[in-house]
Parts: structure tokens; sequence; C-alpha cells
């Protein structure tokens, strides 16, 4: 079976021939792709055309074997997860899923208990070295990993052993990638993530809360086709979805410019779809696609429909200044009694610096009276 | 250590410790200046004290150079003249009329207030870095001002113009990533409250002293300035 490709695996469910380049085409555009990454097919660059990346890709699978996806959860809230089964592009996340396979997944997976986890033993072994392994939520690491166990073992236990097999890791969301809602503060189960503690392996970090689907899957569709990851940024987020921020690529940011914002969620500035930046906005400094793929098959996305963004996509973004406050604004306001202390402990060393030298004149003065 | 951990760092606790740091050293530094003392007024006064610091004020306000006695200032010296009064109005409006500054207020003092369009912050903002260059300019050049410009003159200059110029970078999205220079704005910002008690960018506050003060003499002397 692992000799099968994933087209002939498609043709076997019913896809016909023209549907099959379709999904390529699908596939070309969730990938962000225009013509860069082909460049190591050894084409010169400029012969490719979105055509030829389309080719490009049906021969990959047809030519490739499937590529199984081991599915871990740890601190999560399966938001991620959801995301993707309830996206609005269907043939694609189901491609994706289905076909390009996830073989292990703690929420999907019908089977349950031992049996799954034999499953997952023996697709280790079998694929090993091959495998893309994808993280959902963080690692606790406080008290010896009890803050997470699955069968008796330990979130980290099962980590680094699925991850010495793996040829790549993806961790989806906020929570694999930094630690998300878990390591806010005061982070009590010391949540940590994934490319904090696999060193060895290349990690993909799709932060989101949740992911968006499309960046998600377009991302492992680019591993399963080229046989490698797409550029990365300095955090490990591809290059293609997280090089531009939200406020980049914002449709209110003409008002940002011109000084026109909301005041309020019900404002006439709210209601003329003016910049929220008063209301909190973290456009500015989140990296990510919303912008531009949206939700909802491009419906929509929070910013458009009047909700300042939260920047879900950044390390710490829970930590990272009130989510209705201005991002200008400081982190906290100093606590006044540390003000006021700080005011007194002015005034008092300054009195008595003055006192002193009053003190000293005096005694200067008499001596030269005496 | 990322960026954005980074940015954390420099408008959280770092921010809060250099404000605690900037307002305990201006309390010391007004404490010492108000136990100076004033010395005991002997002399009848021969006018109104409150007439002369009125007039003290409103001679430092009219800035315009076309009025008689402001023009002796402005011929002796018109390039300081010019270019220092562009560079505080700059800095002004960026740090009091820009929104994201007002917001920095909002949050400390709990209120705000209505702001400029940011094209016009903007080129105040880049009047003042070049008022700011051709002061600097002028101290290196001038015989005179050399002699009065050691290293704590050239530090002053240095510390107000770095949150000028990557301020006014980030706000045009050049070079780095929005989030490297904002960290570096509030890094310069937070070292510039820490350096302001300790020289004499403390004028911001002395300078109502030293105009009150003067004003009171003139007043008193019948001498209207
Ligand atoms: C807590 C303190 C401060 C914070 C949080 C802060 C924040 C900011 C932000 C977010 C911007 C960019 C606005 C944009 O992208 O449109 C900015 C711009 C700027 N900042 Fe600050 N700032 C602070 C203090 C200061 C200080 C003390 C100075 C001057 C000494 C300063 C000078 C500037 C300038 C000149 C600009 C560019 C304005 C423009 O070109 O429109 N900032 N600041
Ligand atoms: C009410 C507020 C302020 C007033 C009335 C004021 C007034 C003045 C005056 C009269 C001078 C010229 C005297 C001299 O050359 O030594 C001056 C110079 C200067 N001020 Fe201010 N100032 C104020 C606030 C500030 C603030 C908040 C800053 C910086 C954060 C600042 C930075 C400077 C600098 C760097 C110079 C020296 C310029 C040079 O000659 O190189 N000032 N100010
Ligand atoms: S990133 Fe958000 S949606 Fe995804 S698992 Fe974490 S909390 Fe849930
Ligand atoms: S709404 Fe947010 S992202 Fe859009 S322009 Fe305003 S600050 Fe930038």
């Amino acid at each position: 079976m692992s000799e099968e490709t994933i087209y002939q695996r498609l043709e076997k469910n019913g896809v016909s021939r023209r549907d099959f380049l379709k999904l390529c085409g699908t596939l070309v555009g969730a990938m962000g792709l225009t013509v860069p990454p082909l460049e190591s097919s050894g084409l010169p660059g400029h012969l490719l055309t979105e055509d030829q990346t389309i080719r490009k890709v049906a021969q990959a699978l047809e030519s490739k074997a499937r590529i199984p996806v081991i599915w871990l959860e740890f601190q999560d809230c399966a938001g991620c997860s959801e995301a993707l089964t309830r996206s609005q592009s269907p043939t694609l996340i189901d491609l994706v899923l289905n076909t390009i396979s996830v073989e292990y997944h703690e929420t999907l997976t019908a089977a349950a208990g031992h049996q799954t986890e034999e499953n997952k033993q023996s697709i280790m072994k079998q694929y090993a070295g091959q495998y893309v392994l994808v993280v959902e939520g963080s690692i606790p690491m406080a008290l010896g990993g009890a803050y997470c166990t699955i069968g008796g073992r330990s979130a980290i236990d099962i980590l680094e052993e699925a991850a010495a097999g793996a040829a790549a890791i993806i961790s989806t969301g906020n929570c694999a990638a930094f630690g998300g809602l878990p390591k806010a503060n005061p982070n009590p189960t010391d949540a940590k993530g994934v490319w904090e503690l696999i060193t060895d392996k290349p990690v993909v970090n799709i932060p989101g809360c949740p992911a968006i689907p499309e960046v998600f899957t377009g991302t492992l569709a680019h591993f399963v086709i080229f046989g490698a990851l797409p550029e990365l940024d300095d955090l490990n987020r591809p290059v293609t979805f997280y090089g531009k921020t939200i406020h980049d690529r914002c449709l209110r940011r003409p008002f940002y410019e011109a000084g026109k914002f909301a005041n309020t969620f019900d404002d006439e500035g709210a209601k003329q779809g003016w910049c929220l930046y008063k209301l909190g906005c973290k456009g500015p400094t989140t990296h990510n696609a919303c912008a531009t793929i949206k939700w909802d098959a491009g419906l929509s996305f929070p910013v458009q429909s009047g909700h300042p963004c939260l920047g879900c996509s950044e390390p710490d973004f829970w930590d990272g200044g009130g989510f209705y406050q201005g991002q200008s604004a400081p982190l906290n306001r100093p606590a006044a009694t540390a003000v006021g202390a700080a005011i007194g402990a002015g005034a008092v060393v300054g009195a008595a610096m003055a006192a002193n030298n009053s003190a000293q004149k005096k005694r200067a003065a008499q001596a030269s009276e005496e | 250590m990322n960026w954005t951990t980074f940015l954390h760092f420099t408008r959280g606790p770092l921010f809060q410790v250099s404000l605690l740091i900037f307002v305990g050293g201006m309390a010391y530094r007004l404490v010492r200046v108000v136990l100076l003392g004033w010395k005991g007024d002997k002399a009848p006064a021969k006018g109104s004290k409150l007439a002369g610091v009125a007039k003290t004020y409103l001679k430092g306000f009219l800035i315009f150079p076309f009025i008689p006695w402001v023009k002796r200032t402005f011929n002796r010296n018109p390039i300081m003249y010019l270019a220092g009064g562009l560079f505080h109005l700059g800095l002004f409006a960026a740090i009091l009329l820009g929104t994201p500054h007002m917001l920095v207020w909002k949050s400390l003092l709990g209120f705000g207030w209505p702001t400029l369009p940011l094209p016009i912050v903007d080129w105040l903002a880049a009047a003042s870095i070049a008022a700011m260059i051709a002061l600097l300019f002028y101290r290196r050049t001038n015989s005179l001002l050399k002699l009065l410009t050691g290293p704590a003159e050239t530090l002053n200059w240095l510390l107000v113009f770095l949150p000028m110029v990557t301020g006014y970078i980030m706000t045009h999205h050049l070079f780095f990533q929005y989030e490297v220079l904002f960290s570096l704005h509030m890094l310069s910002v937070d070292v510039l409250l820490i350096w302001i008690p300790l020289s004499r960018i403390s004028h911001f506050m002395f300078y109502f002293f030293s105009r009150t003060i003067h004003g009171v003499e003139f007043g008193k002397r019948g001498v209207t300035p």
C-alpha cells in the first residue's frame, strides 16, 4: 500500500482527471505558490507560469507515495482541528486530511484506547523517518509533565518518541507553536511550544488561535508535494503566509493614516468602518494571512467585521497588553503606590542632601566668622 | 529571545522601571531646587511681581521674529533660533498629538484627547529631525558653541534623537520589521526617561522656574523686559 501514489489513491476514490487538475490548481493557490519554490525543480524561473506550476504539482502527486501524518494533541482545546474540519474549503481539506493522510489523530480517529496506540506505534515503525508529525497544544513541563498525560504517559514523553522518527514537525496553533493560552501569565504548568523542546528536527510554526485552515493545509501540502519545507521567518513561520502584517494589508489602513478612529464599538467611527487602533488593534505587529485569505471561504476576518486584531499569531499574545487597550500603551500601569514611593524617595533624598548642604554652609560660615 | 518578547520587555518591566526612575529623579531635582531657597525680600517692590511674571511668559511664547525685541535674538542667531523652535514644535506635536502617544498618556493619566492626522504629525516629526541635525551641525562648527559642547551635551542630543528617528522609521515601515523598530523605539525611550533627571533635558520643568523667578525679579524692580 505504501507504493500507491497520491493520484492513484484519488482515482480509486472516484476523482476524475479533470477534478484532479482542478485540485492541483487549488493546491497551488493554497500554498501561496506562484513561481519561486519551483526554481529548485531546475526549470529557469522565467519559463514557469502558473500553468506549469499546476503541472508540476500534478506530476508530484502522480509520482509520490502518500505521506502519513501523525497528529498529537496536548494542552489544547481542539480548536485548530475543529477549524480544519469546519473549514469552508472542503475539497482541499478533504484531500489533505483523508488522502495525504492522517493516520493517527486523537480526536478524529474513530477507534480508541490501546488499539489506536498500537496502530500509531506500527505507523511510526513502518514510516520511520518519513512521516509528518503535527502537534496541537502546548507541552507542560512542571511536575515532570504530570499536567497532561495520555495513556499514563506524559506529553513530553509522547512528543519525544514521535518526534524521533518524524521527517518534519508542524506545530499548529499558538499553543503548540509558542505555548498559547496555557502559557499565559503565570503559566502554572510551565507550558512550552514544540520548537523550544525539539531542536534536532525541522519544526514549522503555524500560529494562530486557531491556525487558519488554509495556511495549515497549504504548508502541509507544500511538504508533501515538494518534499521540503517552505521558506521560514525567524519564528519558523512560512514567509508566504506570515511575511506581512495585518496592518500591511488592512482595509481600514487609510483611516489609520488619516487619523480617523473608532473610539467605542458603537460610535460614528465604528459605523463608518474607521481604524480600530484605539480599541486595541494589534494589527501593526501581527504577522498572519487573515487580511488576505480571511475566514469562511474569504468571507471576512475580525478587523473587517469590526473587532480589533488580538495578535493571535505572535508569541505570548495573551500577555501583550489588554485586548481592548491601544497597542502603544504600556503593558501595565505602574501601581500608584510605586509612583508615590518613587516620588517620596526622590523627595526625601533631595531634602536630606539639601539639609546636609545647608548644615555644611552654616558650619563654613561659622568657621569664617571665628 | 525573539523581537516580540523583547518588545514586551521594553514596553513592560523596563518601561515601568524607567518611569519610576524618571519620576523619582525629577522629584529629587525639584526638591533640591526648591530647598535652595529664595533669598528674603528686603527691598520694597517697585512694580507688580505678577505683571512681571505675565510679561516674561508672554515674551517667552511670542517666538515670532517680527516683534522688535525678538528680532534681536533672532538676528544674532537665526539658525539656532528657528531650528530650536521647530525641533520643540515637532517634538510636542508628536508626543502630545500623535495617536499612539496620546494612548500612552491615556493609559497613565486615565483620560485622552483628540489627536492630529498622521501626515501632519509626520511632517512635523520630519522637520523636527531635520532641525536636530542642523542644531548638531551648528554645535560642531560654531567656535563658541564648540566650547560649550561636552560629552553631556552630545549625549543629550543623541538620546533625544534616537526615539525621534526610530519613531519616524517605524511609522514609515522602513528597513526592518515593525516590531523590531517598535522595540528599539521603546528601548530608546526607556533610556531617555532614565537620562532626563540626570541631565539638562530636565529643563522642561526648570524652564518654568527660571522664567517665573526672572519675571518676579523684573516685576519687582519695575524693569519690564
Ligand atoms: C512610552 C512611550 C512611547 C511609545 C509607546 C511610543 C510609541 C510610538 C509608536 C507606536 C509610533 C509609531 C506610530 C505609527 O506606526 O504610525 C511612534 C512614533 C513616533 N514616536 Fe513614539 N512612543 C513613545 C515615546 C516617544 C518619545 C519620548 C519620543 C520623542 C522623544 C517619540 C517620538 C516619536 C516620533 C518622532 C514618532 C514618529 C511620528 C511620525 O513620523 O508620525 N516617541 N511612537
Ligand atoms: C515646556 C517644555 C520645554 C521648554 C519650554 C523648552 C525650552 C528650551 C529652550 C529655551 C532651549 C534652548 C536653550 C539651550 O539651547 O540650552 C531648549 C533646548 C533643548 N531642549 Fe527643550 N524645552 C522644553 C522641553 C523639552 C523636552 C521635553 C525635550 C526632550 C525630550 C527637550 C530637548 C531639548 C534639547 C535636546 C535642547 C538642546 C538643543 C540644542 O541646542 O542642541 N526640550 N529647550
Ligand atoms: S491555538 Fe487556540 S484554537 Fe488552537 S488549540 Fe490553542 S487555544 Fe485552541
Ligand atoms: S484596524 Fe488595526 S490593522 Fe487595520 S489599520 Fe487600524 S491598526 Fe492597522
